[in-house]
């Protein structure tokens, strides 16, 4: 897996790229908490090159969510592919978490 | 003759990525549709990581072995270890918004096993636990 965290004004733009999986979740955990740590509660999730997530992935997820809402923010997803939208539809997640076809819509979201 | 389609590994999460790869090429192979390879995988993914991160715990780490069983109707896989027995039982679906609010509910990686497979069963002896997930085609 790969991660790449860019800022677009007070969002912060984590791109999520490769396998998210028990053994990869934890890198993205303390990303996504290192950008909390440091005030930045506007989240989004670019899972554009995201190929396939597991539960492991998902926890990560609803966790940096719940942590941003409780901080003002918010964490909402941008290109959201096949496979992972699957896992998405089956825990439920879509019906809790902004979905966004890419990351440019989802930081307009914020504006 | 078909090949032998088993594969071992040490019970690590650098296994998870090997065993979706294992099934992934299988899959391909036999030409099984990707929807089906990919619930296949996120299957043994979830029971796997059970396995590694809980089944061998005080114990010295052990191995956990995946096997494919291809058929006319069906796909099974076998997945076996030799930590603690644990029986995954079924599960209803988790609570998003009880989780988003700190209320107790259930995990995913159950429910997922359960929502992707046809059927699942567990049993043991002394060559080790088996879990045996099987898709219909």
């Amino acid at each position: 897996m790969e991660l790449n965290t860019t800022a677009k004004g007070d969002v912060r733009v984590v791109a999520v790229n490769g396998n998210l999986d028990a053994l990869t979740a934890p890198e993205l955990a303390d990303a996504l908490s290192t950008q909390l740590r440091q005030g930045n509660a506007k989240l989004v999730a670019d899972l554009t090159g995201l190929e396939y997530t597991s539960s492991a992935g998902l926890r990560v997820l609803l966790n940096a969510a719940k942590e941003a809402r409780s901080k003002g923010g918010d964490l909402r997803f941008a290109g959201v592919q096949t496979n992972v939208k699957k896992v998405l539809d089956l825990s439920g997640f879509m019906s809790i978490i902004k979905s966004f076809p890419d990351a440019d819509s989802a930081v307009a979201s914020y504006a | 003759m078909r090949d032998n389609l088993i594969i071992t590994r040490a019970a690590e999460l650098d296994a998870l990525a090997v065993f979706r790869g294992f099934i992934a090429q299988t899959c391909k192979q036999l030409g099984i549709a990707d929807d089906v390879s990919f619930q296949l995988q996120l299957a043994c993914d979830e029971a796997a990581t059970n396995v590694i991160q809980h089944g061998y715990e005080g114990m010295n780490p052990g191995s956990i072995m995946l096997e494919l069983q291809p058929g006319p109707k069906k796909i099974t896989m076998l997945l076996t270890d030799f930590g603690h027995p644990f029986e995954p039982v079924e599960t209803e679906a988790p609570d998003v918004d009880a989780l988003l609010n700190d209320r107790p509910t259930t995990g995913f990686g159950l429910y997922f096993i359960y929502q992707t497979m046809n059927d699942v069963s567990y049993f043991t002896d002394e060559r080790g636990n088996h879990l045996v997930l099987t898709k219909n085609l």
